[in-house]
Parts: structure tokens; C-alpha cells; sequence
């Protein structure tokens, strides 16, 4: 375990390891954030930026419900995605922190190897198997079963499914941090009290594994509000989420001010979800890194 | 008995859980490399014959070629300085303390839950006003800088991990023995975070390898291999595209395997 050490910010020691990072994540973080805020107040005329500074943009997202449906509609996918991903991603992370321990490093591999490749690639697979003519149908259809009996694609169903297969990796580790810290002789004085294994799980290792599901939840929503490859690639483009929305914004309508008031709405709305949220389970500030 | 009984049931569910979550990872990957031995030139089942023909094909593309060595070079790169300002920010972020110490834990951290595809976005707003002032477009160089910005705080949390299980009383071992600040990083410090920093530089190199959403904002004309499937995707299939995944997949296990490996040792 690493020491803390004190140290002043005029320490060479501090400054030279910290300064790259500070100067990286203002220059190229920060201020295209500010900046963006500041592109709202703008204006496009015949795809030419103007710099109006005036309120223009804003009336329009909120004059226009369209806007909002589509944002509604993504919160949603986002949140569904959450809960599945957990939902499926806590078996897996359980047995992975407790019992898999011959097989640990394989699993970890093909898991790792699953998640960190070419997410476009990933997404074009899914395509073709669950395309009409694909292997889904295929063989379902050497099964006996009637041939097209997977019409899946281009529809919610499909992207939703690329979004937890894109995401669920980030629930499986950080649920598998958190089990895997957990004092294991908590567990077993519950059964010493009587507790049966259902119950010592529910009332022991859930609770004790909230922060880990907390943390997991905010990472995947906050990624998942940003989906694009999927509804484009497997919902066929046919309900558009925001990130669609403001793709098009930016290339079709070359509307840049618009554009980056649907990117700031997006930002804004998903983190005041994720703070919401965090006052109703009553956990104080969300850790949302390391 | 019945504590037996329900220790196999519960043996039972994690182990289905885990085969289940393991098959449906890897459905798109088997039917990429099933589909790249297709003879035939439509992506659909029964395959008209199995050949080789479409890795020929590969090799003889020049825009495949050429997008293969844009996505080496932009990877390189990106994983050298990523992991360099990732490690440091480790170093920074585990072990000292300092004012300001939450503040730089949140600003080197927080593009890790920030969605690529609107970082990319802000950042290419963020280049197209520059380079109205400074007169450049968005290119290669462009993208190298969005994939650091993203891919550092990977490579820092992976060092991070390292540093945590970091006995410095070795340092101050060394700087009793007369070391300099320079000789205890160089024979002290970096060699024994060596297994976490290539474990992060391995993994900075894959991501930003298979990087899509920011190498699509801000590459300007420059086609980069995701970039480069999902275009042609969007034209017309052909086998060409599982051909290339399936060669972009064996470096991918190869290295995380080596990852594994280094971080166990």
C-alpha cells in the first residue's frame, strides 16, 4: 500500500507529473466546453456561422418539442440499458470474485478481448447475424424452425441489445471490484447468526457491493446517452436518439449553434438524472472515476 | 443436504450466467470470421463455398492498406504520450497529497464517462474555430490529440492500480543509498510500475486501435480501418470487411493476452 505524500504545488516532484494531464484536460477537455457553451448563443445563416450572441438557438430547443422526444426516448433506452446490463452483469461478476477462481485469468482475457475490440466491427457483426438473410435465421431455420422467425433487426429491440453488448463489459468489472473487496468474514458471520445463503446475499454482500453497482450504473448510463453505431447500424435509423440527432445537426443542417445546444441539453439533462438519482438512494457525490 | 443441494443450484446459475455471457460476446466475432472465408460476394447463409479469396482482396486494396497504417500510426503515437501523462497522473493522483488533489483526480479522470461521440464533437467544434484562426484543418494530428485526450484517463487508472500496490519505502531505500531523483525513478520507480504501464500502453494501443467514434469527428479526410468498415458498410457488404476483421482480431487477443499476463507477474 502507497504512502501518502504531502506535497506543495511549487514541488517539481508534483508539478512535472501533474502539469501534462492539467494542461491536456483544460486545453483539450475544458475549453471545448466552454467554447461549445459559448457556440449556443450564435447563429447559422446559409451553413455559415454568425456571431450574433443572442438567444436564438435556445428558443428554438425549447420551442420545439421534437427536440425532446427524442431525448426522452434515448433517457429511456439509457436507463434500460443500465438495468439490464446490471441484471446480467452480477452473476457473472459474482462468480468471477468468488468461485471461477481456476478459470479467472481466461475469462478476464475473453472478456477484456470482447470489450476493447473495434466497437464498429462488433456492432457490423451483430448486423449480419441478425440480418434476414443471416446466421440468426439460418439456423433457426436448420433447427425447423420457421426461417424468419428473427425479424429483429432495425428495430429498438436491436439497438438496445447493441447497447448492452457494447457496455455491459464496464458492469461486469466494476461489480467485480467491488465483490471482490468485500471482507468475506462478513459473510460468514452471517451465517454463524443463522442466515441462510439468499439471505446473507441480500442482506450482506448487495449492500455492501452499492457503491460498485452505483458506479457501474452512472459510467453505462453516462455512456450509453451517447449511443450512435447502434441505433444507426442495428435500429436501422428509423427512431432516432439524440447522438443521431445532433450528427445530422452537424453534417446534414451544418447548424453548428443548434448542434452544440442538443450536445450541452444531452450533457445537462444526463447529469442532472445521474444527480437525481443519487439523492433518491441516498449516496452523497458519485464516484466517477477509479 | 439441503445446503449442498442449494450450493450446486447457486454453481449452477453463475457458471450458466457466465457461459451465457461469454457466448453472447462472442456471437459477432464468430460471424465475422465465419463470413471472411465466404467464396461468394453476398454476406448471406449458405455460403456459396469457403476460400481464401477475400484476405487476397485485402492485400491487394490500397485504400485497406493505406487505412491500416493511418490507424498504426495514429495508435502509436496515441499510446506513447497517452501512457506517458496517464503514469504520471497515477503517480500524481495515488500518492501525493496536495490542495487541489480531488480537482485533479476529477478533471484527469472524467472523460472516461463522457460519450465519445460528443467529445469528438466538442473537440471538432473546438479545432474548426482554431483552425479559422490559425489556419489548419482537421487531419491526423487532430485525431492523435482527441485519442489522448480520451485514452489517458484509461492508461491512468490501469497505472493507478499499480501504484496503489506500490511499496515506497524501496525509494527511500535508493535515496538513502546516495540515488538521485533521476537514478530512483529510472532503476526504482519505473521498473517496478513496469507491468501496470505496458498493461496500460497495451491497452491504449487496442483502444485506440478499434477507436471510431473520435477518429470519425476529427480525422478529417484521413480513413482510419473502423473508419474505413463503416463507410463501406453503409455503401454495400462484401466479404472484404470480415476478411479485415478477422485480421484485426488476432493482433487484438494476442495482446490482451499479454496484458494478462504482465499484470499477473
Amino acid at each position: 500500500m502507497a504512502e501518502e505524500v504531502p506535497r506543495r504545488w511549487r514541488d517539481p516532484e508534483l508539478l512535472v507529473k501533474a502539469l501534462p494531464t492539467v494542461i491536456l484536460q483544460t486545453t483539450c477537455f475544458l475549453a471545448p466546453l466552454v467554447m461549445t457553451f459559448l457556440l449556443t448563443f450564435q447563429r447559422s445563416r446559409n451553413f455559415q456561422l454568425q456571431w450574433t450572441w443572442d438567444l436564438w438557438t435556445w428558443t428554438d430547443i425549447f420551442s420545439k418539442p421534437h427536440y425532446w422526444t427524442i431525448l426522452l426516448h434515448t433517457v429511456f433506452m439509457a436507463v434500460a440499458c443500465v438495468a439490464i446490463c446490471l441484471v446480467i452483469a452480477f452473476p457473472v461478476a459474482y462468480g468471477l470474485a468468488t468461485r471461477f477462481k481456476a478459470w479467472e485469468n481466461e475469462i478476464k482475457v475473453l472478456i477484456t478481448f470482447a470489450f476493447i475490440t473495434d466497437a464498429t466491427l462488433k456492432i457490423y457483426g451483430w448486423a449480419l447475424f441478425l440480418d434476414k438473410n443471416g446466421m440468426a435465421n439460418y439456423l433457426l431455420g436448420s433447427l425447423g424452425l420457421s426461417p424468419e422467425i428473427v425479424a429483429f433487426l432495425f428495430t429498438d429491440w436491436a439497438t438496445l441489445l447493441g447497447m448492452v453488448y457494447s457496455l455491459l463489459a464496464f458492469a461486469i468489472f466494476t461489480l467485480y471490484l467491488s465483490i471482490s473487496n468485500i471482507d468475506r468474514s462478513l459473510i460468514l458471520a452471517a451465517y454463524d447468526a443463522g442466515a441462510g445463503k439468499l439471505r446473507a446475499h441480500w442482506e450482506v454482500t448487495l449492500p455492501l457491493c452499492k457503491p460498485g453497482i452505483w458506479a457501474g450504473s452512472v459510467l453505462i448510463f453516462l455512456l450509453s446517452v451517447g449511443a450512435f453505431l447502434e441505433p444507426k447500424v442495428l435500429g436501422g435509423g428509423k427512431s432516432p436518439m439524440s447522438a443521431e440527432l445532433i450528427r445530422q445537426t452537424f453534417e446534414t443542417r451544418v447548424n453548428w449553434p443548434l448542434g452544440a445546444a442538443l450536445t450541452l441539453m444531452l450533457m445537462v439533462v444526463s447529469v442532472f438524472i445521474v444527480l437525481l438519482f443519487s439523492r433518491l438512494i441516498g449516496l452523497k457525490r458519485a464516484g466517477l472515476a477509479s | 443436504m439441503t445446503a449442498k443441494l442449494e450450493g450446486r443450484v447457486i454453481d449452477f446459475i453463475l457458471w450458466g450466467s457466465l457461459a451465457a455471457v461469454l457466448i453472447f460476446f462472442y456471437v459477432p466475432i464468430f460471424t465475422l470470421i465465419a463470413f471472411s472465408f465466404q467464396e461468394g460476394r453476398f454476406l448471406t447463409l449458405p455460403f456459396e463455398g469457403i476460400s481464401l479469396r477475400w484476405y487476397g482482396e485485402l492485400f491487394r486494396n490500397s485504400n485497406a492498406l493505406t487505412a491500416l497504417w493511418n490507424s498504426t500510426v495514429i495508435a502509436v503515437v496515441t499510446t506513447l504520450i497517452a501512457t506517458a501523462i496517464g503514469t504520471m497522473a497515477a503517480i500524481v493522483a495515488v500518492r501525493y497529497r496536495f490542495k487541489g488533489r480531488e480537482a485533479f483526480q476529477l478533471l484527469a479522470g472524467v472523460p472516461l464517462a463522457f460519450p465519445q461521440l460528443l467529445l469528438g464533437i466538442v473537440l471538432l467544434l473546438w479545432f474548426s474555430v482554431l483552425g479559422r484562426i490559425f489556419d489548419f484543418s482537421t487531419g491526423i494530428t487532430t485525431a492523435i490529440i482527441g485519442h489522448i485526450v480520451y485514452i489517458t484517463p484509461f492508461a491512468m487508472v490501469i497505472v493507478a492500480v499499480q501504484v496503489f500496490n506500490f511499496d515506497a519505502t524501496v525509494e527511500d531505500a535508493a535515496r538513502d543509498c546516495g540515488a538521485s531523483t533521476y537514478e530512483v525513478y529510472r532503476y526504482v520507480t519505473i521498473p517496478l510500475l513496469w507491468p501496470g504501464i505496458f498493461s496500460a500502453a497495451i491497452f491504449a494501443f487496442l483502444l485506440s486501435w478499434g477507436n471510431f467514434y473520435l477518429t470519425y469527428s476529427l480525422a478529417g479526410s484521413t480513413r482510419t480501418l473502423p473508419t474505413f468498415i463503416f463507410s463501406g458498410i453503409a455503401i454495400g457488404s462484401s466479404p472484404l470487411y470480415p476478411a479485415i476483421a478477422t485480421v484485426v482480431f488476432i493482433p487484438g487477443i494476442l495482446l490482451v493476452i499479454l496484458a494478462n499476463r504482465l499484470r499477473r507477474s
